[in-house]
């Protein structure tokens, strides 16, 4: 790299554009809202309650948590009612009260908190809760049984379970517009693609998430699902199918980009993204979970430290010793 | 230096208790701690092999050579390794099967081979004695407290009786292997918050 | 050249001594460890099988050598006559062998019941066999030379759902029974006469 790149620091005082935590925070709450919305529309108001039960214990947890080791109480910025919402947005709509507050229990103290509050999480929170909730009551994070009371004008089954078990014939009747608009069963907040990727691009033009991680993402799960597809397509679901069920676009927009557990330079977030999105594919198509996002978000997120130290050169001259 | 043998026997309980101070004998904490009875198992067995090999190591300790005493540990070590796995099978046969590779494993815990090597070759035999036992009732305790937490929210049971109502929807997260590794974590936590004050 | 000496003396003199108590304990413990494998092993499957015997079908036993092997007969008892004879076979599962107890009544050659005593197979799907009395239950009162299939290879036996393999062993074990028993069926019948009275 030459010394071309010329960086202006003026002399204080500074000027605060404004932004913040708790700034990012509610535009966060507002993408997700494109989603939530006609999720809580599908599904009622269990959805709601569940959406707001999600929030509400987040928040409170973050307020026990700042009594119990005397620091600040930080539920201002926000961060608390982001992992709330995310975590309801996964969620089927129907689950019990008691998961939802044990989930943002994980999510907010022993995803977060434990670490020192925001920022200083290896892992991203909502998608620890989410590994520890599916591994411990998968029958009531199981889209079919959970959804089982709901008259659907559409195949009330996870396409997920239905391309695992019975191969990709069983959901061709799934047209790839069809899971955009949301027509398809899943999470509250994950199913309605169309939400996402509109909230997903305001968030990236706002720069609050980072369009590297997203896009490379994407780019993992579509390209390791062609080459599955292209291998045989009587086993393998198509690549636009992987993209729109499950938490593929939830996972790509919204947890891969989580900021203390994502890296910060080009490369490392390209890797980082393409890795996650090769990971789902493959836990989906060999693995034995139904969905690999979360435990794709996990591994990467262990990845970080180790990506993150692909930086560039530091500026100015190292005196080569003989 | 001059400690006298009940302190050396507290110390093992709290002051240098095995899995949270030393950190030490992590593989079969971790591995075998679904439920207390297998903690507690588990627990006792290292707690024998650890008195009698500390025994009989201070006792020979002016006898064996330097050179290959790492060699003379292990041979005493696993024979008493052996002993209990012996004993275990014809007595609780049940408890051999639920700990099972992890017996044979116990030669390689660190904290048998360490208490060998930094305390027992060094001291006379009643410390030794006293050192072992503290560090083995500790050794069983943490087990039996970490088998507890894990076997009542994973299996909503302790010792085998159920402690909440049918209703309850175990959070079998818990005696999964991650769930050990968390569970740890947290209990580390809460001793060192614990020992700050 | 002494220190040389010494080490050798000293590892010589433990090992041996470690040896001698390991094969003294071994010896002791041999007979009763035998019995504890029985009976937690095969126990459970075998009483549950003979559950209307008089007899203890574990203590009255026999063993025959069959070619290279030695097989173990558990002998059970009802209305005074020991005319029913348990053993073991094994088969290929999913996960490894899965072994399987066949009672057999001698004057019918048919099947008293069957039950699984070794698994490894998957959790939830093919160790269904251990729980699943209606599938167990379709041996019962089959001739023991039948050699039963499941339906999906055109026999009579409705498999595990989502296990074909495992019911596939499950009858391959029964199979193979069914030949043991007619080879050695001369033998089996000389033995049990001693168990009668």
């Amino acid at each position: 790299m030459d010394s071309t790149i010329k960086l202006t620091v003026s002399h204080a005082p500074f000027w605060h554009n404004g932004s913040g935590i708790s700034q990012k925070s509610y535009n966060i709450l507002l993408a997700c809202l494109l989603a939530v919305i006609p999720g809580i529309y599908r599904y009622g108001y269990p959805a709601l309650g569940a959406v707001t039960l999600s929030i509400g214990s987040a928040v409170l947890w973050e307020f026990l948590m700042n009594l119990a080791t005397r620091r600040p109480v930080s539920i201002g910025d926000g961060n608390a009612a982001v992992i709330g919402m995310l975590l309801a947005m996964m969620l089927p709509a129907v689950v019990p009260w008691w998961v939802v507050v044990i989930g943002s229990f994980i999510a907010v103290v022993i995803g977060k908190q434990i670490y020192g509050g925001i920022g200083g999480n290896p892992f991203n929170p909502v998608a620890v809760a989410m590994a520890i909730l599916m591994l411990s009551w998968k029958n009531f994070l199981d889209f079919n049984t959970a959804l089982v009371g709901y008259g659907f004008a559409f195949n009330p089954v996870d396409p997920l379970v239905l391309a695992k078990s019975f191969g990709p014939a069983a959901v061709k009747d799934f047209k790839l517009g069809d899971l955009l608009m949301g027509r398809q069963v899943g999470g509250i907040g994950s199913s309605f693609g169309l939400g996402l990727i509109i909230g997903g691009i305001y968030l990236m033009i706002r720069g609050f998430i980072r369009w590297e991680i997203v896009l490379s993402f994407l780019v993992g799960i579509f390209a390791s699902a062609l080459c599955f597809y292209l291998y045989n397509p009587n086993v393998y679901a198509s690549p636009g199918f992987h993209l729109l069920t499950g938490y593929s676009l939830i996972g790509a927009f919204l947890l891969a980009t989580e900021d203390s557990s994502s890296p910060v330079h080009f490369l490392p977030m390209i890797i980082y993204g393409c890795l996650g999105g090769m990971l789902t594919v493959l836990i989906r198509n060999i693995g034995s979970h139904v969905d690999g996002v979360v435990f794709a978000v996990l591994i990467i997120n262990i990845l970080n430290p180790l990506l993150d130290k692909i930086r560039p050169k530091a500026l100015g001259k190292v005196a080569h010793h003989a | 230096m001059a400690k006298t043998v009940t302190q050396e026997f507290v110390k093992g309980l709290w002051a240098e208790i095995p899995p949270f101070r030393l950190v030490l004998g992590l593989c079969p904490t971790l591995a075998v701690t679904k439920t207390v009875e297998d903690g507690i198992g588990m627990g006792v067995a290292t707690g024998f092999v650890l008195v009698c090999s500390n025994l009989l190591i201070s006792m020979l300790r002016n006898v064996i050579p330097s050179k290959v005493r790492i060699a003379c540990y292990i041979i005493v070590v696993a024979t008493f390794v052996t002993v209990v796995e012996l004993l275990m099978q014809a007595f609780t046969y049940p408890l051999y099967l639920s700990l099972g590779i992890f017996i044979p494993l116990i030669v390689v815990n660190c904290i048998v081979l360490g208490r060998a090597e930094a305390f027992a070759s060094k001291n006379k035999i009643l410390p030794s004695i006293a050192d072992g036992l503290g560090i083995g009732i500790g050794y069983t305790l943490s087990l039996a407290a970490l088998g507890a937490v894990r076997e009542v929210f994973g299996s909503g049971t302790f010792l085998g009786n159920p402690v909440f109502g049918p209703s309850f929807q175990p959070f079998t997260f818990m005696v999964q292997a991650p769930g050990a590794f968390v569970c740890l974590g947290l209990m580390l936590c809460l001793m060192n918050l614990a020992g700050k004050k | 050249m002494r220190e040389l000496a010494k080490m050798v003396i000293v590892l010589t003199v433990l090992s041996s001594l470690s040896g001698g108590l390991l094969a003294m304990l071994r010896e002791k413990t041999q007979d009763r460890i035998e019995q504890q494998v029985l009976e937690f092993v095969k126990g459970p499957a075998i009483r549950k099988i003979l559950a209307g015997a008089a007899n203890d079908p574990i203590a009255d036993r026999f063993t025959l050598a069959d070619g290279e092997a030695k097989r173990s007969f558990f002998v059970g008892k009802y209305d005074g006559k020991p005319d029913v004879v348990a053993f073991e076979t094994f088969a290929g599962g999913y996960g490894g062998d899965v072994g399987l107890i066949v009672a057999v009544a001698v004057d019918t050659d048919q099947i008293v019941g069957v039950g699984v005593t070794t698994h490894n197979e998957t959790p939830g799907v093919g160790a269904a066999v251990e729980t699943d009395v209606g599938f167990i239950r379709q041996f019962t009162g089959l001739d023991i030379a039948s050699g039963p299939k499941v339906t999906k290879d055109g026999g009579s036996i409705n498999a595990i759902s989502g296990a074909t393999i495992t019911s596939r062993a499950v009858c391959a074990a029964v199979g193979k029974a069914g030949d043991l028993y007619k080879r050695l069926k001369p033998e089996i019948l000389k033995q049990l006469k001693t168990f009668s009275g």
